[in-house]
């Protein structure tokens, strides 16, 4: 690791100020993929925001149709949110699933979401479930977010501060775990709102995608059997030590079967 | 001599280890932990071809670092032995052992090319990185698949390592005569021992020439013989202390490279060094050899064999042939006229393979209790069932009785507490939610061996005993059992005992391995304690009024720091008074345990195992969870019942690695291993163990060793990937034969 400096802003006027005065500084809130990443040396920030002082960050609230999520709200507080269970308990399930008890306890929706890892979990939700996300100087839809490998719409120095899921009337979601990260290999999440039908395929690509074959099986036959034979092409797929781009593309149909399955 | 009756307190009984306490509060020292005044450190730079020549060596930028004492090469290293036979050890395979930095043939990748040397580990890594190297790389082959043609029957044999026997019968027309035939090939990926500490050697620079080293092995003597031998030096100036092992399974049996290393260096800059392997250099060094089988089995329609033919080829190097036991297993397990078994190796670019728990056997058990389980399939035999019906009362391969074979008790108690019974013998029959079922079950074997070994066995008046042996304690309890037999010989607490090991300066002990040290190292100091005890008694005798005076040796009693009349223990001597009868203060004697000759003409000795299984199959997922273990093993005496649990079930566990996870997988474009770490070198972790039942069956056995002991290190793993293989099948109807059984293959 290399040596940086440590603020620790109590707002987020003060935080944006700070993130926007150096393009080497850096946002922290959970710590689960920066700090590996400091202790490796592969990022050398000049100094870091830790995030984790601002409580307008953080917390669930239900507003009419809509959940807002605070970007530092962790993962064990979306599972356990009242408010998220009850309204899309696909998310709540979610967050049960993502890694383990320690990275549950530490790591944050936003942080996930603005890092967009193509293995994460969260970026499913928010593209499957057309949500918004909030930063502290415009709203953008989940549709202009996610820009592929660790890449999203968010501008140096924005901040991410809440994310705003519309109530679906229902929602699945399945993954094949990596049995040792737990990251996810091929994961499917599935939404019916009154706008229509989301599949959106997180772990098997470089970045989230929406799979439109299976959106209008699901429109047109919200069941199960409606996806299981509608095969995912495997060209493009990531390919690795863990499973090669076929075997994910299986798993897309498998994965969207249960999430079908799952959302009842 | 008839021994002192010995009432048997703390063995066989369940006894937590002794040296727990100090392992889990970090008391206990490993060879990358002892420490001298002004250590230095070495880091290791590995050759990034698999053959060729070093061409260039640039160590000028490493040499100028901050901090670095020298950078040792083939250019500048110290002489030693010149002849590589002064580089052999005690199990090593016939060839020419490997000489680091003896010159710049390069004949691996990974292979050790300089050492660099310097005030801290941090230095002298951060100099390695400056050290440049040029070399002219030649063709190299990794691929055993380009080599297989090329095999061939090793001309010498390995020490200790049992060839194929001689064909029996006629195989192979037995074989075309059969009304029922089973035939498959099988693979096993190379696998890498990943014991959790690293090797390490740290060198104690004592001055006057005195060497005290700490070297992560097996065996201490093993490696104080190798020192001497390579570099020249009386065996009184080098002595090796290795307390604790981190985890050996056969990787610490040969001295590895960073022995030599550290103790050059040491000798050379006359000073402490230490030199610690990085988990990944732990991938440049031994590991499990890649292996092809074939096996054909024929047999009648009711199962009974006609023909076993098993055929092994395994990888080794090109300077030495590693062998190991493959295809023998199946001439002590079954029946039949009709033999023919072949082992070969062929030549590949790698460091020369080695022992990996169990060698060979789990290799060829997944082979021949897979085919086994094929041929109940084929006749509609229960898996059980037709081993019963081949079971063999002779070791056909030897054509000896065994000294004893509780084989059939393991089927029957293991098939009972599993719930064999209940089984459906249809492939797809069992389901439950999403996932198939599958139970499958295999047979195993390992040989139960004794070798010579010596022990020291020294009482003080205070009622104190110390016990003493050369041999290691691996992680297998060897301190724990020691110390129960040393507590019973003389009616002690636990806690009065104190047992010594790993130390050159302790009596002789070969290598622990082989799962020969229970029976070994247990009978020495079973004779060592018995020999104290005579001298006791002879002294307790002795004692004014003695109570024992006309009490004969098998009448008496140790019991509570006393020697009693069996009978009447109101009558006795205590320890301290006999001492003081003889005008002694301590008493001590050093006794040696061999195997009977005799026996070991007449018998063939093995320990044996039934194990059960059941898996989870995701059919869609291709996932495959164990879900239940049961192994009856037969092994002789069990002496703590509770750390022979844990050698069973660390080998069952390791087992489930072999048939599903563990692979070190070669790019044979680069010659070179690519998963050398943790994150891509799969083993099991606790989320993949559920249930693991362990039954010992009774076996009772006074020929394979003088104590009964058989030995548990290894019979764990023999069994365990064949059948999961068998139950995979069971559960989804599809036989892979190709380790490890990844998603890909069972959806394949």
């Amino acid at each position: 690791m290399y040596d940086f400096d440590y603020h620790k802003p109590s707002s987020v006027a003060d935080a944006v100020k700070l993130l926007s005065a150096d393009p080497d500084a850096r946002a922290i809130s959970g710590g689960q993929t920066l700090l590996p990443a400091l202790k490796h040396r592969l990022n050398r920030p000049t100094y870091l925001v830790d995030l984790s002082g601002i409580a307008e960050l953080r917390g669930v609230k239900r507003e009419g149709d809509k959940i807002t999520v605070g970007a530092m709200t962790r993962h064990i507080e979306v599972q356990n949110s009242p408010e998220v269970k009850s309204a899309i308990p696909a998310l709540a399930y979610m967050a049960t699933v993502i890694g383990d008890i320690q990275v549950r306890n530490r790591g944050t929706m936003g942080g996930s979401v603005a890092n967009n890892d193509p293995a994460a979990d969260y970026p499913s939700a928010v593209l499957g479930l057309g949500a918004t996300v909030v930063t502290d100087k415009r709203r953008i839809a989940a549709d202009d977010y996610f820009q592929g490998m660790f890449t999203t719409a968010l501008e140096p120095g924005e901040l991410l501060v809440a994310i705003e899921f519309p109530i679906p009337e229902k929602a699945g979601y399945a993954k094949m775990r990596n049995p040792a990260s737990r990251y996810v290999m091929a994961g499917v999440f599935v939404a019916k709102t009154k706008d229509g039908v989301r599949v959106v395929v997180n772990g098997a690509g470089p970045g989230v995608f929406r799979q439109t074959d299976m959106e209008q099986a699901l429109s047109a036959n919200w069941s199960p059997d409606a996806v299981a034979g509608i095969k995912q092409a495997s060209e493009g797929l990531n390919s690795d030590i863990h499973g090669s781009a076929e075997y994910r593309a299986h798993l897309v149909s498998v994965m969207a079967k249960r999430a079908v399955t799952d959302a009842g | 001599m008839s021994p002192i009756p010995n009432a048997e307190t703390h063995v066989g009984s369940p006894r937590s280890r002794v040296d727990g306490r100090a392992k889990v509060t970090g008391a206990a020292r490993y060879s990358g932990e002892f420490t001298a005044p002004d250590l230095a450190h070495g880091y290791v730079v590995n050759s990034t071809v698999a053959k060729g020549r070093i061409t260039r060596l640039d160590t000028a930028a490493a040499l100028a670092a901050p901090g670095v004492l020298e950078v040792f090469t083939h250019e500048n290293r110290p002489r030693t032995a010149w002849f590589s036979y002064n580089y052999q050890d005690e199990v090593g395979p016939p060839g020419s052992p490997f000489r680091p930095l003896y010159d710049d043939k390069v004949v691996y990748s990974g292979q050790p090319i300089a050492l660099v040397v310097a005030e801290t580990f941090e230095a002298a890594r951060g100099a390695a990185s400056l050290v440049r190297v040029s070399y002219e790389a030649e063709a190299h082959e990794t691929d055993l698949k380009n080599r297989m043609d090329e095999a061939y029957e090793p001309p010498k044999k390995r020490t200790g390592i049992s060839p194929p026997p001689k064909p029996r019968g006629d195989a192979r027309g037995a074989y075309a005569d059969a009304p029922v035939k089973v035939s498959g090939d099988y693979w096993a990926a190379y696998e890498h021992h990943n014991p959790m500490e690293p090797h390490a050697t740290t060198v104690v620079w004592e001055g006057g020439g005195k060497l005290l080293v700490h070297d992560k092995n097996q065996g201490v003597l093993n490696a104080q013989s190798y020192i001497a031998s390579v570099f020249g030096l009386g065996k009184g100036d080098v002595r090796v202390v290795t307390p604790f092992v981190g985890g050996g399974f056969g990787s610490g049996l040969r001295p590895q490279y960073q022995l030599f290393l550290a103790v050059m260096a040491a000798l050379e800059l006359r000073r402490s060094v230490r030199v610690v392997l990085t988990r990944d250099q732990m991938f440049t060094h031994v590991y499990r050899p890649n292996t092809f089988q074939t096996v054909r089995l024929g047999a009648n329609p009711d199962g009974a064999l006609r023909s076993i033919q098993q055929h092994a080829i395994a990888g080794t190097s090109q300077f030495e042939d590693h062998q190991e036991v493959v295809v023998n297993w199946a001439g002590t397990l079954y029946h039949c006229d009709n033999v023919e078994l072949t082992y070969k190796l062929a030549k590949l670019d790698t460091y020369t393979p080695g022992d990996m728990r169990a060698p060979g056997a789990p290799l060829g058990l997944f082979a021949t209790e897979s085919a086994m389980d094929e041929l109940a399939c084929a006749t509609g035999v229960d898996p059980v069932e037709i081993r019963l019906r081949n079971y063999t009362e002779k070791d056909e391969n030897e054509n000896k009785n065994f000294t004893s074979k509780e084989l059939r008790a393991c089927y029957q108690v293991g098939a009972e507490r599993f719930g064999w019974s209940k089984r459906n013998p249809e492939p797809r029959s069992m389901r439950e939610g999403r996932e198939l079922i599958g139970w499958g079950m295999a047979s195993g074997a390992w040989e139960a061996q004794m070798m010579k070994t010596s022990a020291r066995a020294t009482l003080t008046a205070d009622g104190k005993l110390e016990v003493a042996c050369a041999t290691a304690d691996i992680g297998t309890g060897t301190y724990t059992i020691l110390t129960q037999i040393g507590a019973d010989a003389f009616g002690l607490r636990m806690e009065d005992v104190t047992t010594k090991l790993g130390d050159t300066t302790l009596p002789y002990s070969p290598v622990q391995g082989g799962s020969w040290t229970a029976a070994s190292a247990g009978t020495a100091v079973q004779l060592a304690c018995e020999a104290v005890r005579e001298k006791l008694f002879k002294h307790a005798r002795k004692a004014s009024g003695s109570p024992l005076a006309d009490v004969k040796l098998d009448a008496v009693s140790f019991a509570d720091g006393r020697i009693e009349v069996t009978a009447d223990p109101s009558r006795f001597v205590r320890i301290a008074d006999a001492m003081r009868a003889g005008g002694v203060d301590r008493l001590e004697a050093e006794e040696t345990a061999k195997p009977s000759m005799i026996d070991q003409l007449r018998y063939t000795g093995y320990t044996h195992s039934a194990i059960f299984v059941e898996v989870r199959v995701d059919e869609e997922l291709g996932a495959v969870r164990v879900t239940r273990v049961v192994d009856a093993v037969a092994a002789g005496k069990i002496l703590n019942p509770k750390t022979a649990r844990s050698q069973v079930v660390g080998g069952i566990v390791w087992g489930i690695g072999m048939a599903l996870e563990e692979e070190t997988m070669p790019d044979h474009n680069l010659g070179r291993f690519m998963n050398h770490n943790y994150a891509e070198y799969h083993v099991p972790v606790n989320a993949d163990v559920q249930g693991i039942e362990v039954v010992f069956v009774d076996e009772h056995d006074t020929k394979v060793s003088p104590i009964g002991v058989k030995g548990l290190g290894e019979i764990g793993i023999v069994g365990t990937a064949a059948a999961i293989a068998n139950a995979i099948h069971h559960a989804t109807g599809k036989r892979v034969r190709d380790m490890p059984i990844t998603i890909d293959k069972v959806l394949g």
